[in-house]
């Protein structure tokens, strides 16, 4: 179950980056562009897609605290910093520096750590 | 590189404002859940009466608010920065959250935890420091090109 809750974060992340980079850079608070831009978004697929998985991810997320303790679940969900660092590098062909994984690592520890009991 | 630094304080920016709505929407939450009697129990005959019971929650739904705030801008800051860069710097969420703990609630936080908070901190400072956007540069060509401004 923790599994599919941090696959679908990803997945979700993931399909969320992309289709923001096909919709277009938000660079303006003109509402009349923000409402274009929402326009164009909802009609997006991997919008939408992404927008499903989040939903699962929180509906999965809420049906495991309901039997596990969250000192269990929430360092286990700590992978999403690196599932979703390697999908940026491998499918969304972003450049990992060693100070952003040196930087991630440290985050992944840093939440274990504070989720402990 | 000017224009890179006043577009990495702008994303920062963005991101915090992000932070912040979830930061406060998941206290939200949390006080209108455990409002809701006999959520441990939660099984497959009564989600429907629960859902009913958090539907009128309102500080559910506020929480519910507050995500969607964090949703539109957490969208926003990746139509323009890496998913690498945002993604770790989101995670600054949880040091908000131990600090929240410790002022509001009047939770005893550990050393441990304030360890994590720290390391977190650290971790967000490193990842903050490499360049916002490195997608569509090393292709040479711009992947917002079809991109309406």
């Amino acid at each position: 179950m923790i599994a599919i809750i941090v696959l679908a974060d990803s997945a979700g992340d993931v399909l969320l980056t992309k289709g923001m980079r096909q919709v277009g850079e938000v660079s303006t608070f003109a509402p009349r562009e923000l409402l274009a831009i929402a326009r164009k978004a909802i009609r997006n697929h991997h919008f939408l897609a992404s927008i499903v998985f989040m939903v699962m991810h929180f509906v999965g997320f809420l049906a495991v605290l309901s039997w596990a303790d969250l000192s269990v679940v929430f360092p286990a969900t700590t992978l999403v910093y690196v599932l979703g660092t390697l999908t940026a590098k491998f499918i969304l062909q972003e450049t990992i520096s060693m100070h952003r994984w040196a930087g991630t690592m440290l985050v992944c520890l840093g939440v274990g750590l504070v989720s402990l009991p | 590189m000017k224009q890179m630094w006043t577009e990495r304080v702008r994303i920062i920016a963005l991101l915090a404002i992000a932070i912040v709505s979830q930061a406060v929407g998941n206290v939200l939450l949390s006080q209108g859940m455990k409002l809701i009697a006999g959520l441990s129990q939660l099984t497959w005959s009564n989600w429907v009466a629960i859902f009913l019971q958090a539907v009128q929650s309102p500080s559910i739904m506020l929480g519910v608010g507050f995500y969607v705030i964090f949703f539109v801008l957490f969208a926003a800051a990746l139509s323009r920065a890496d998913l690498s860069f945002v993604l770790p710097a989101i995670s600054s969420e949880v040091v908000i959250n131990v600090a929240f703990a410790d002022c509001f609630l009047n939770e005893t936080v550990s050393s441990i935890r304030w360890i994590g908070a720290l390391l977190i901190s650290i971790g967000v400072g490193l990842v903050v420091r490499s360049s916002p956007r490195t997608f569509g540069i090393a292709s040479g060509q711009d992947t917002m090109a079809e991109g309406g401004r």
